[in-house]
């Protein structure tokens, strides 16, 4: 902006000067053919409408976001799965139970099968069970089985 | 952000002065009213969110960089080289004094006779044909500084340049023009 210390002070001539032909280039322009004036104002009026659009999507842009959201929430609850599923996900899991089950009881049976067949062995044989709890008995098993 | 009619009534108050100045840097009038009509577009579409006090230095820019656009599009470099370039002839100036053209003009616009009246539109002729004879940098910095009302930074800011130029520019512009319009008899 020129200001009026600038059109008085004697440096400032130049800007005296400028504002002069300024303002008589103004004034020729305020003059325009009035074809030129309305390509003018139409163009306004396109950049007008231009704007208009921008802030138009603008707004549309920002209020989608949340819906988009919302929606999404929507789609995610609305698929909840069914029994069938929810057994079918259950199924691996009680497999690994009911397997677990069984080998435990195999295992519990294989151990009663060997304590049987280790006292059927003792009842059969000519030797008394009580004598095992001989300490003399069990020294001699000791020194027979180094030698 | 400045309203629909506040952009309106920006646009409205800067469309002739814009037309006029790109009109002189391309000597024509129908691409000068497609280079001010996209700059119109540009600042709608990308600066209509701004306020209204920095549309004017916005759309100056966008006005200045529509031109220079043009002018890559139409493929003149070396007219663009010419027109754009800081080479300007010898300042041959001499011991032409400013003032004396100021102190003329004091009585030059005072009171019109009829006469004057009738040749004052062939004056206004002169003098924007003279203005349109500056060298292109020259001419943007007088434009804007003493037209369009910038002040040297903003001035400098739109042209790209430093503030030291853009006074150089207008100084050696003021100086041209005086120089011319004195030659035929005109004071401003």
């Amino acid at each position: 902006m020129i200001n009026n210390k600038q059109l008085t002070d004697p440096d400032g001539l130049e800007a005296r000067f400028g504002v002069r032909v300024a303002a008589l280039l103004g004034e020729r322009a305020r003059a325009t053919p009035p074809d030129i004036s309305e390509r003018l104002r139409f163009a306004r009026e396109q950049a007008l409408a231009r704007a208009k659009a921008a802030r138009r999507q603008e707004q549309l842009a920002t209020a989608a976001a949340p819906a988009v959201v919302a929606r999404g929430r929507a789609a995610v609850l609305a698929d909840r799965p069914g029994w069938w599923v929810k057994l079918a996900s259950a199924m691996p899991l009680a497999m690994l139970v009911l397997g677990l089950v069984a080998i435990d009881r195999a295992h519990d049976r294989a151990q009663i099968a060997a304590a049987a067949e280790v006292d059927a062995a003792l009842l059969s044989d000519d030797l008394p069970p009580a004598a095992y709890t001989d300490p003399g008995f069990a020294e001699y098993l000791k020194t027979s089985g180094q030698q | 952000m400045a309203t629909d009619k506040e952009l309106s009534d920006f646009l409205k108050s800067v469309e002739k002065r814009a037309f006029k100045r790109t009109a002189f840097a391309v000597r024509d009038d129908d691409s000068a009213l497609d280079i001010v009509q996209d700059a119109m577009i540009r600042l709608a579409e990308k600066y209509a969110d701004r306020p209204a006090a920095e549309l004017p230095l916005l759309f100056q820019r966008i006005l200045s960089n529509a031109t220079m656009d043009w002018f890559r599009r139409q493929k003149v470099r070396n007219a663009v080289v010419h027109n754009f370039s800081d080479f300007e002839g010898a300042d041959d100036e001499g011991d032409f004094d400013i003032l004396e053209m100021l102190d003329g003009a004091a009585t030059g616009l005072g009171t019109e006779s009829a006469s004057e009246a009738v040749s004052r539109d062939q004056i206004l002729q002169i003098i924007e044909h003279e203005v349109s004879d500056l060298p292109a940098r020259q001419r943007e910095a007088f434009l804007l500084r003493y037209w369009e009302e910038l002040d040297v930074a903003e001035t400098a800011s739109v042209m790209g340049c430093s503030e030291g130029s853009v006074k150089t520019h207008c100084s050696r512009a003021v100086h041209a023009l005086a120089k011319a319009l004195k030659a035929k008899g005109i004071a401003p």
